[in-house]
């Protein structure tokens, strides 16, 4: 008999980006990137289990913007057009390296990868989701919903109807895509605030995740620490992150992503070969950008690079898996014998670290899941929905605010480089308050009831977490402030027109075919 | 007790962190690595995550962008506003906004005191009371740059509420109010000490599952290397200020990196009838409509013989030509 749990949880998200008005548009390939180095190759790990028998157990939050990208006819297309390209490149690379066969069957390695991802976008109708789907209904993995755009919530404590806002609008575009309500959310970077429960509650979920501290500083003490998951005074339960488990794949230092026989992330034939020849494959701009082609393995910390080797990256993955497994066990019997309960090791990671920034990831969660199967018999691999039905009673403890940012609050988002984003955003949602206020109904005029759903739209988009990280960090903010200025503009004007009950149509139309997430929006969840 | 003391100690150290997140911008893809790797020495609370996270975003900028920016933001909305933001257990962010009619007014009331009065934010700590201006249990005053409309406060006071006030201090001590802002609460920095009767657990197991939820634990030889660099790091570190200003600069150091990289490559191209079929090293090639054809090869050191073979569709005629080419690097 098993000795304890391990709940491994894949968060996906990428912030909405779709520029129908630009025919080549480089964020965009934040999609594209993921689509063939991670979505994909999860997909095709899922599929192969699945037909092998080997029962499974993911958790995996997509987020409501990646699902609206990934189900977008223009970007579905646009996906089609860019692995075309890079299948096209790879040919080509096959015929370069015709003399250099440490590089040519890597080349060939490539050609193959991108065929079959173009294969498997083609055989899900070019919409993933239905692949992520697929797995949800055969009970291997529990999809759960985020925040609408990612917004995060700790610095949304003012503005309690835009959490109200993200959280239903997420709710219902989770139940339109699944069929059914999502039972779990993983809150935007995990940030938590005490009291957000609640409105968890009233959409009907019934568990979200924090970070380890949010458990252990939640009052009052929590008896069994991160190992097992605590009610909130709503009802709603937390599980908390397990920080041992999560530094093995995370850390740089002794994490496993950062072994020298595993591919190097950095260097990529976008950067590396003759401006020329590569020229076709960037951006038009002539900017370089990666490809996805990268040819040698981490080596050492010098640049001196040696080729990549998939047969040793292959052995150590498996090796690594390995390790991970053993490590789970003896932490699971170690904490069983303390705690007289069967533990339960929550390990949740940024699902976009499997194979795009560690490419061998999706093989190593391949063998990780084949050895916990068949290998051993001390863990048991469980969603959380599993683990509450199992095991009901649990202490009740108001966590901690709490997020997995860096250094564990709302630093990331709130430093000198980003903190008047906040100005804006909170005085765009005290407005939609207002609005949802003056038109408590669904008003009988159409334009007028469009251009309230869009100004909440525009508002979620302006929400996004995404803008404030990339502008704390610094670098390639451009787009980031652009987007957030596009959007609360957007909803000021719309603000300004419904108000004066002059709304432009025309301009009402551009916005809602540009920013068309959410169709079925309706703007009185916020309140 | 005094494990769990110890493990509270370093978790501060390592939640407060003593560092800032290195802001220096890369020129290339490449570069970015060093930027990243600079992580390795020391990991803050969530470091990889955000390093992971960014990743994402991983692409240059273009030089030149097809869009003109959007018309900028309004600079106030012309309300009398101050909201109050928790940042993490010791600091708070408060903005603010004070429209000229107020500061007007205030003029006016005050005459010539007000030209020597001080801008400052009165910091009052309101844990578990219902504030009502005058009952707060202790309050600071932080003096504050007139023109600024935002400042990170210290507390010095997790576990606790908060609410402030932007005023004026006048010469004689008196503090006048001009806009209050929200209540806030700033989360603990380590375990609380209230427990439950019917989950009681004693301190030392307590203190164990800390330890390990933050993988302090014991479990493997792989994790127990991590362990240790952790504890030589969190706990051997003093206590750090988390000083920041509301625009912190970091000054970047240029370390030398001159380098030099040189690839050859080859190309052979040529010409036939379109429907010819061709080789090159005995592989097929495709032509272009015109019966033209490019290939490019990376050209390591040695010799390369190269035979293009060409035949006709009619299968009656063949050529064959033959470069040899040679390559040495010195």
């Amino acid at each position: 008999m098993n000795k304890g749990y391990l709940c491994l949880v894949l968060h996906s998200h990428l912030p909405f980006v779709r520029h129908p008005e630009h025919e080549d548009f480089l964020e965009e390939d934040w999609l594209y990137e993921a689509i063939t180095e991670t979505y994909i190759p999860l997909i095709l790990v899922f599929e192969k289990l699945l037909s092998d028998k080997v029962d499974f157990r993911l958790t995996i939050s997509l987020t409501p913007t990646l699902i609206s990208m990934l189900g977008d006819n223009l970007l579905q297309e646009r996906y089609l057009r860019h692995i075309n390209k890079l299948i096209e490149l790879a040919h080509k690379e096959v015929d370069r390296t015709r003399w250099q066969p440490d590089f040519n069957h890597l080349a060939n390695m490539y050609l193959a990868r991108f065929y079959e991802a173009r294969n498997v976008f083609e055989r899900y109708n070019r919409n993933l989701v239905f692949a992520f789907k697929a797995f949800q209904d055969s009970g291997n993995l529990e999809i759960v919903t985020c925040g609408a755009t990612h917004g995060f919530f700790p610095l949304m404590d003012v503005i309690k109807p835009s959490i109200r806002a993200q959280v239903k609008v997420a709710v219902s575009y989770y139940e339109k895509v699944f069929g059914r309500k999502p039972k779990g959310i993983w809150l935007p970077e995990c940030g938590y605030n005490p009291a957000d429960d609640e409105i968890l509650k009233e959409a009907g979920i019934k568990y979200f995740f924090s970070d380890a501290h949010g458990i252990l500083h939640g009052n009052p003490r929590p008896k069994y620490g991160v190992f097992a998951p605590v009610y909130c005074k709503s009802g709603v339960a937390c599980f908390g992150r397990d920080l041992e488990s999560s530094k093995q794949v995370w850390s740089s230092v002794e994490g496993y992503p950062g072994d020298y026989v595993y591919r190097e992330f950095y260097r990529d034939i976008g950067f590396d070969l003759d401006f020329d020849y590569i020229r076709p494959y960037i951006h038009p701009d002539g900017v370089r950008i990666n490809t996805g082609i990268k040819y040698y393995r981490i080596t050492g910390t010098d640049n001196n690079k040696q080729p990549y080797n998939p047969h040793w990256a292959r052995e150590r993955a498996a090796e690594h898996a390995g390790n991970f497994m053993f490590n789970r066990e003896k932490q699971v019997e170690y904490l069983y014998d303390l705690m007289q309960k069967k533990p339960l090791i929550v390990s949740p990671y940024d699902a976009e670290l499997y194979g795009h920034w560690w490419y061998e990831g999706p093989m190593w969660l391949d063998f990780l899941i084949r050895k916990i199967y068949f290998d051993q018999k001390i863990i048991r691999m469980i969603t959380p929905s599993e683990y509450l039905a199992e095991n009901p009673r649990n202490q009740v403890v108001t966590p901690s605010m709490s997020s997995w940012g860096y250094k564990g609050y709302s630093e990331m988002w709130l430093q000198g480089a980003n903190d008047w984003l906040y100005r804006y955003l909170h005085q765009a949602s005290l407005r939609m308050t207002e609005l949802v206020k003056r038109f408590p109904h669904n008003p009988a005029d159409e334009l007028t009831r469009r251009g309230l759903n869009q100004a909440l739209r525009e508002l979620l988009l302006a929400q996004s977490s995404d803008w404030a990280f990339i502008i704390g960090t610094g670098t390639h903010i451009s787009y980031a402030v652009k987007r957030t200025k596009d959007h609360i503009l957007r909803f000021t004007g719309l603000y300004e027109q419904i108000k004066a009950n002059s709304i432009d149509e025309a301009w009402l139309a551009d916005l809602e075919r540009n920013d068309n997430i959410f169709p079925d929006i309706d703007y009185r969840v916020h309140q | 007790m005094a494990i769990l003391r110890k493990i509270k100690e370093g978790l501060k150290n390592m939640i407060r962190g003593k560092k800032t997140v290195r802001k220096t911008a890369p020129a290339s893809g490449q570069k970015k690595k060093e930027d990243l790797s600079a992580g390795t020495n020391k990991e803050a609370l969530g470091m990889r995550e955000t390093a992971v996270e960014r990743a994402k975003f991983s692409h240059p900028e273009p030089t030149r962008r097809p869009w003109s920016m959007p018309q900028d933001l309004p600079g106030g909305y012309g309300q009398d506003r101050a909201v109050l933001q928790v940042r993490d257990p010791w600091w708070l962010h408060a903005y603010w906004e004070i429209t000229g009619p107020t500061f007007d007014s205030f003029k006016t009331r005050l005459a010539d005191a007000f030209y020597s009065a001080k801008m400052v934010i009165r910091v009052y700590d309101v844990s578990d009371i219902i504030f009502d201006g005058k009952n707060a249990h202790s309050f600071f005053d932080v003096k504050i740059n007139p023109q600024a409309n935002n400042w990170y406060i210290d507390t010095g006071g997790p576990g606790r509420s908060w609410c402030v006030d932007v005023g004026l201090r006048l010469a004689n001590g008196e503090f006048i109010t001009i806009v209050r802002s929200n209540t806030v609460r700033t989360p603990l920095e380590g375990p609380s000490w209230i427990t439950d009767e019917e989950w009681m657990i004693p301190d030392d197991m307590f203190a164990r599952l800390y330890g390990m939820g933050f993988g302090f634990g014991r479990s493997s030889p792989v994790g127990k290397g991590w362990q240790e660099k952790m504890k030589r790091e969190f706990f051997s570190s003093g206590i750090g200020s988390a000083g920041i200003s509301s625009s912190p600069v970091k000054k970047q150091v240029k370390e030398r990196q001159f380098w030099l990289v040189v690839n050859t490559e080859l190309i052979v191209y040529g010409a036939t009838e379109p429907d010819a079929k061709v080789t090159v090293q005995g592989k097929d090639i495709r032509l272009r409509p015109d019966g033209t054809f490019t290939l490019r090869f990376a050209l390591p050191d040695g010799k390369q013989v190269i035979p293009v073979q060409a035949t006709s569709a009619d299968q009656v005629e063949t050529r064959t030509i033959t470069p040899v080419v040679t390559k040495e690097t010195r």
